[in-house]
């Protein structure tokens, strides 16, 4: 096949799929609230009579916690309590918030007495203002003794590595005694063997780093005894069920979270930080306990992206068939085992399956501890680091046939009714499912775009024109919708005699628009307007359970639920028109809030539900289905970029940026773009600006927004994004999942597109001007 | 909040030099830099802005109060268009807006931090600095900035009206961000000849300072064919150190690469 | 120390810490728009107007604001009406998680009043140090340039 043919693509979105409120782009439901600054955030709530908490945190990176002399700070006025790891409960668990049982190692207490970064937790201390909490940190008195430490990764396995995790109540880790906290290894065919038969092959090595979630509001979290004495937890959280979960694990105790409106996420909310500090106080003093993490502890002490590092060989024939991919890594996860299986395996099972016609894949790698702050989800999940080493040596392979990328790996790449074994094999943190794929426009998002971007004539362009230097890349990706035979969503509908619905659910918006878009799909199956839906997310005493804001799941699972929810409501309204009318349900349908019988009556919601509240067969009609998905269909894209490189300097830009995505039905266009420019955003960080340096003792010196780099307005200079005419079969409406896949492209995409532009093969994110600098100047580049 | 006993208000230049000359105790201006500070010991602020301070005065070279903001040189209609819009240009990439209506320069150059733009800029103007210690005296920004700190309060800076073009590049991570170095370039030029050249190099990460050597190379010479042998001059001669974000190395590549790009803007201006 | 100044019209009489910030005053006050994003003047998210300039109040001593005015997002949506900015971010998509916004519309509002028809290099120029970790800012962009297009009367 031939890209630079003048063809277009089919479209195969059928004329049927006629919507009225799903793929339009309604304005998000909460964002009058947020434009107004309503308080509406976790340190926006004033509890009274709370006491302020703060955490004492580790100077070194591995250390035995000796003695705490608190003697001093618990003599200072206003001081209620300072809690050590003799205070808390000696319960082994995982901070990650994933489903249960968690595939994360249990390696974590509250407080512990030993230390594995700097910035662990030492103490808790609450005291009755921010001053005194200050100044009673200053007061304790702690002795360690301290232990060598492992900050390079890349070191640790090394024969006299110090043993992070000694403790005997691990459990869940592969081989802790060499500080491996998770192993992996897959393969079918023999990869050495298809490598031996290929005409070309390409093998290098690539690194990405650990990345800050960087979320705008900083973690928190409130608890208080309510009026009955139920402990209640409000809390900056994408999982509050995992949330109440893991507090009763940690302190046998039952809860209420509460999620508010939360200021960004991107997975580092994913994990519970705040609320077992909080928790513990409340429970020590019976008084609310209130703790808002400063920028710094949620740089150094919250979670970061894994580091990874791949090894790749992949190789093709003489016709441009990829024939082998191999991919060994290493990923550091830091202090403690988060989310570091399942990671790992994302690096593999979301891109492998982009690349079906292979004969043999391997995947194998180990997720080490290291003396740093823990890594966990980050949006991606893996997915980006692994997509860097394979996309980019993709990129290579076809360079080394001649041939253009595009067209190399759109013929290698999977198409709509075929399927990968990789499905099958991988899952997350165990097997996967077997999937045929249902929908996939990848051709729409590679030719289309490449005639949208001008790919074939900016190639054309002489590449270095005096100081500069332009290229030119493209880089493909896939991902998953939720996990399947694993997370569930629910949504509970209840209609009110006003002619309103509650849509009550377990999603947890985080700024993504979720509460919106589940809107949009009630009132799609409901046949009226989102106007008529007040959402209510999340608390766990009142909404249904949802697993919470991650792996690409809210719009496909629990959107599917609020569609079977509204889809069962439909009926219920139906069934009550009917008894009301004496007209069978075959006579009935809905239309714009109203139902609607073939000899022309009509009855709205709000009559309905009136005359069943008082006056008929009365009840509440309220309905609450869930949903577990048996396939995770992928969503795909296409990334191309223009970068200019100043030889002078080895400084690089990002010029332009086209993303075309399918992602099935876009419920919200505007919220689905806002998603996919916010995530190339990220990735752009991560690939030039975002950078964790650390001292000889493993302190993190990029601690705050001033030394840590996320891009700024003026860095980012376009991004556009193109929707294909996708319809996935199993999606609510169509539609699949949009969050994430926007972030495994900036990466590749830049890498390759320096590669045109210069010739130089950059094989370490983030892409620093000095050592692209020298790099340059070593090839006689440099003016 | 800081832990602090004490913010004082003075009225008058000698009694907020008097107040300053206690134990623990600062002035501020602007208050961004203090309100950074994390010494505990520090225990009196000594405000300076009723002392006004804020005053623009045009005359044979230019007169701005310390109080005055960052934001002034880009909306004062006098400031903006010093040398040419010298200075408006220049500030933009100066922290951001809140900060540049917040920063006075006064405080910009108190400080005397190694990364500052405004120093590099201003020293590249052969700006002077007044100060008050009991009486008023004026030095040059370029010994001011090498001079220890004391209990000097400064209360104005002076920039030479002339007719030089002036040059500012910084190069940075991100575009909201400080120096990994900077470059001030400021010549008279009449028929591609340069004279009264100044060259300033800050963010070393040592504090601003003139680089004689290479200034002396480019008087008298034609700015056009200069560049290349000015810029490797600067990275043979250029004193720099590393520090955890760039090494030493790459910082003589961009103070010869800054040097050239300021050269050839004052050469496209001219 | 006892400190008086308006927020949003509205005249406050406080007594203050020597030491306190103008964040930690507000948000006290109630005014809880104004957000704690960094300690380093390094977000935005903080950001007042001053007198009608945008300043960083994580960074205002609150003694110096004495006899001044201070305006937050909260004066900007006069009896529940949207400003054109406030409508313009949710028309645009522009509000993702939130908690930039209420320092972007009080920084976006002083960059129309002194430059009523900004391009869109001078709008990211501007706004530069108003970080938003979602949107990667297109959005917010493109609903600032909408406003300036609207009040000059020309169709977006």
């Amino acid at each position: 096949m031939n890209v630079r043919e003048e063809r277009s693509v089919a479209t195969s979105l059928s004329s049927d799929k006629n919507f009225d409120v799903v793929n339009t782009s309604v304005e998000k439901i909460d964002g009058y609230a947020l434009v107004k600054g309503k308080p509406v955030f976790t340190d926006d709530f004033d509890v009274p009579d709370s006491l302020i908490v703060k955490i004492l945190r580790s100077p070194h990176a591995h250390a035995i916690v000796k003695n705490v002399d608190a003697s001093k700070a618990l003599e200072l006025s206003g001081v209620a309590c300072v809690l050590t790891y003799k205070d808390v409960p000696r319960i082994a668990f995982t901070r990650a918030g994933q489903g249960y049982p968690e595939p994360s190692p249990y390696d974590t207490f509250v407080l512990d007495k030993k230390v594995r970064y700097v910035g662990d937790a030492v103490a808790i201390v609450a005291a009755e203002s921010e001053e005194i909490a200050r100044k009673a940190l200053k007061l304790i008195k702690v002795e360690y003794d301290v232990l060598d430490n492992i900050i390079d990764y890349e070191h640790a396995m090394d024969e006299n590595a110090p043993i992070i995790h000694d403790e005997s109540e691990i459990s869940g880790a592969y081989d802790p005694k060499h500080n491996i906290a998770s192993h992996y290894e897959m393969h079918f065919g023999d990869v050495d063997e298809e490598l031996s038969k290929c005409d070309v092959t390409t093998e290098k090595t690539f690194y990405t780093p650990n990345q800050s979630h960087a979320m705008m509001e900083p973690h928190a979290a409130i608890s208080y005894f309510d009026a009955n004495g139920r402990l209640t937890i409000i809390t900056s959280t994408q999982v509050p069920y995992h949330v109440r979960r893991i507090i009763k694990r940690i302190f046998g105790v039952e809860s209420r979270v509460i999620k508010p409106r939360i200021g960004g996420g991107f997975g580092g909310k994913q994990a519970v930080h705040v609320e077992a500090y909080v928790t513990a106080v409340t429970l020590k003093t019976g008084r609310p306990a209130r703790c808002i993490y400063t920028r710094k502890e949620t740089m150094t002490a919250s979670n970061t992206r894994h580091a990874m590092r791949f090894k790749i060989r992949v190789g093709a024939d003489k016709d441009a068939n990829l024939r082998v991919i191999d991919m060994q890594g290493l990923s550091n996860t830091g202090a403690y085992g988060e989310h570091a299986l399942t990671t790992f395996m994302v690096a593999g099972s979301k891109t492998l399956p982009l690349y079906n016609k292979v004969n043999a894949v391997r995947f194998m790698g180990d997720i080490v501890y290291t003396n740093t702050e823990s890594a966990g989800a980050f949006r991606g999940y893996g997915a980006p680091q692994g997509a860097f080493a394979l996309d980019c040596a993709l990129d290579e392979l076809a360079h080394k046939l001649g041939m253009d990328p595009v067209e190399f790996k759109l013929k290698n790449s999977i198409r709509e009714g075929e399927t990968s074994p990789v499905f099958k094999v991988m899952g997350e943190g165990r097997e996967g499912v077997e999937q045929i794929v249902g929908s996939c426009k990848i051709e729409e998002c590679a030719i289309e775009g490449a005639k949208l971007f001008n790919w074939h004539e900016k190639r054309e362009r002489q590449r270095i024109e005096g100081t500069k230097a332009h290229g030119y890349g493209v880089a493909f990706a896939m991902q998953g919708s939720s996990i399947p035979a694993i997370d569930m969503g629910g949504a509970t509908i209840k209609m009110n005699d006003d002619g309103t619905f509650n849509l009550m659910i377990g999603a947890t918006d985080l700024g993504t628009g979720s509460d919106t878009i589940l809107a949009q799909i009630a009132a799609e199956a409901l046949h009226t307007s989102v106007g008529k839906f007040v959402v209510y997310s999340s608390d766990t005493d009142v909404t249904p359970f949802d697993k919470g804001a991650y792996a690409s799941s809210t719009t496909y699972v629990s959107g599917n639920a609020t569609k079977r929810a509204a889809e069962r409501m439909a009926r219920e309204i139906l069934k009550a028109a009917s008894e009301i009318t004496g007209e069978s349900v075959e006579k009935l349908h809905l239309e714009n809030g109203k139902v609607i019988s073939k000899s022309g009556k009509s009855l709205t919601y709000s009559e309905i539900q009136t005359q069943l509240f008082y006056t008929f067969k009365q009840r509440q009609l309220e309905v609450t289905e869930s949903f577990v998905s048996e396939v995770s269909p992928p969503p795909y894209m296409v990334t191309f970029a223009e970068i200019e490189i100043d030889l002078e300097t080895g400084k690089v830009d990002v010029m332009s940026m086209l993303n075309y995505v399918d992602c099935g039905t876009p419920i919200n266009p505007l919220l689905a773009r806002g998603q996919v420019e916010g995530a190339s955003s990220q990735g752009i960080g991560m690939a030039l600006y975002e950078e964790h340096i650390f001292d000889k003792n493993g302190r993190m010196v990029t601690d705050d927004f001033f030394t840590y780099k996320v891009p700024s307005r003026d860095d980012i200079k376009k991004i556009t994004v193109k929707f294909a005419d996708s319809y996935e079969p199993t999606g609510p409406f169509g539609a699949k999942s949009v969050s994430e896949i926007g972030l495994d492209t900036p990466g590749p995409v830049i890498a390759n597109a320096i590669f045109d532009a210069v010739g130089i093969r950059v094989n370490r994110l983030p892409i620093k001007s000095e050592d692209l600098y020298f790099k340059l100047n070593e090839r006689g580049l440099t003016p | 909040m800081l832990s602090i006993k004490e913010y004082l208000r003075p009225d008058t230049l000698e009694e907020a030099y008097d107040l300053g000359k206690m134990e623990n105790t600062l002035y501020v201006s602007g208050g961004l830099m203090i309100a950074s500070l994390k010494s505990s010991r520090l225990e009196r602020l000594v405000d300076l802005k009723n002392l006004g301070m804020e005053e623009i005065e045009d005359g044979k070279r230019v007169k701005i109060g310390a109080n005055v903001k960052l934001s002034e040189f880009m909306t004062n209609p006098l400031l903006s268009s010093l040398n040419h819009g010298f200075f408006k240009k220049t500030m933009k990439d100066v922290g951001s807006t809140q900060i540049r209506n917040m920063a006075t320069v006064g405080g910009s150059v108190a400080f005397r931090l190694g990364w500052s733009d405004v120093i590099t800029a201003l020293m590249a103007s052969k700006a002077t600095v007044e100060l008050y210690e009991g009486q008023l005296n004026e030095v040059s920004l370029e010994r001011y900035v090498k001079e220890k700190r004391r209990k000097e309060i400064v209360t104005a800076i002076y920039i030479p009206k002339n007719d030089r073009f002036l040059a500012f590049e910084k190069f940075s991570k991100s575009t909201f961000d400080i120096a990994m170095l900077n470059v001030g370039v400021g010549m008279n030029i009449r028929d591609d000849k340069m004279s009264d050249v100044t060259v300033v190099v800050g963010s070393r990460p040592m504090i601003s300072g003139r680089i004689v050597e290479v200034e002396k190379f480019l008087n008298d010479k034609e700015l056009s064919n200069s560049i290349e042998a000015a810029a490797q001059l600067m990275r043979d001669t250029i004193k720099v150190g590393g520090d955890v974000r760039v090494k030493a190395e790459y910082r003589k590549v961009l103070s010869a690469a800054l040097l050239k790009k300021a050269m050839r803007g004052i050469g496209d201006e001219s | 120390m006892k400190v008086e100044f308006k927020v949003n019209g509205k005249m406050h009489s406080v007594n203050v810490e020597p030491g306190e910030f103008l964040l930690e005053t507000l948000r006290n006050l109630g005014y809880k728009s104004v957000k704690h994003g960094c300690d380093t003047a390094s977000c935005g998210a903080c950001s007042v107007q001053l007198d009608g300039k945008p300043v960083l109040s994580c960074r205002t001593f609150t003694a110096t604001v004495n006899g001044h005015e201070i305006k937050t997002v909260e004066g900007f949506s006069k009896e529940g009406e949207l400003s054109n900015i406030q409508r313009a971010l949710v028309e645009e998509g522009a509000v993702q998680c939130g908690f930039c916004i209420p320092g972007l519309v009080v920084t976006a509002d002083a960059l129309l009043r002194e430059n009523p028809s900004p391009t869109e290099d001078e709008i990211k120029g501007y706004l530069n140090g108003n970080l938003c970790r979602c949107t990667g800012y297109e959005s917010q962009t493109r609903a600032i340039l909408k406003v300036a297009k609207d009040s000059r009367g020309e169709k977006s």
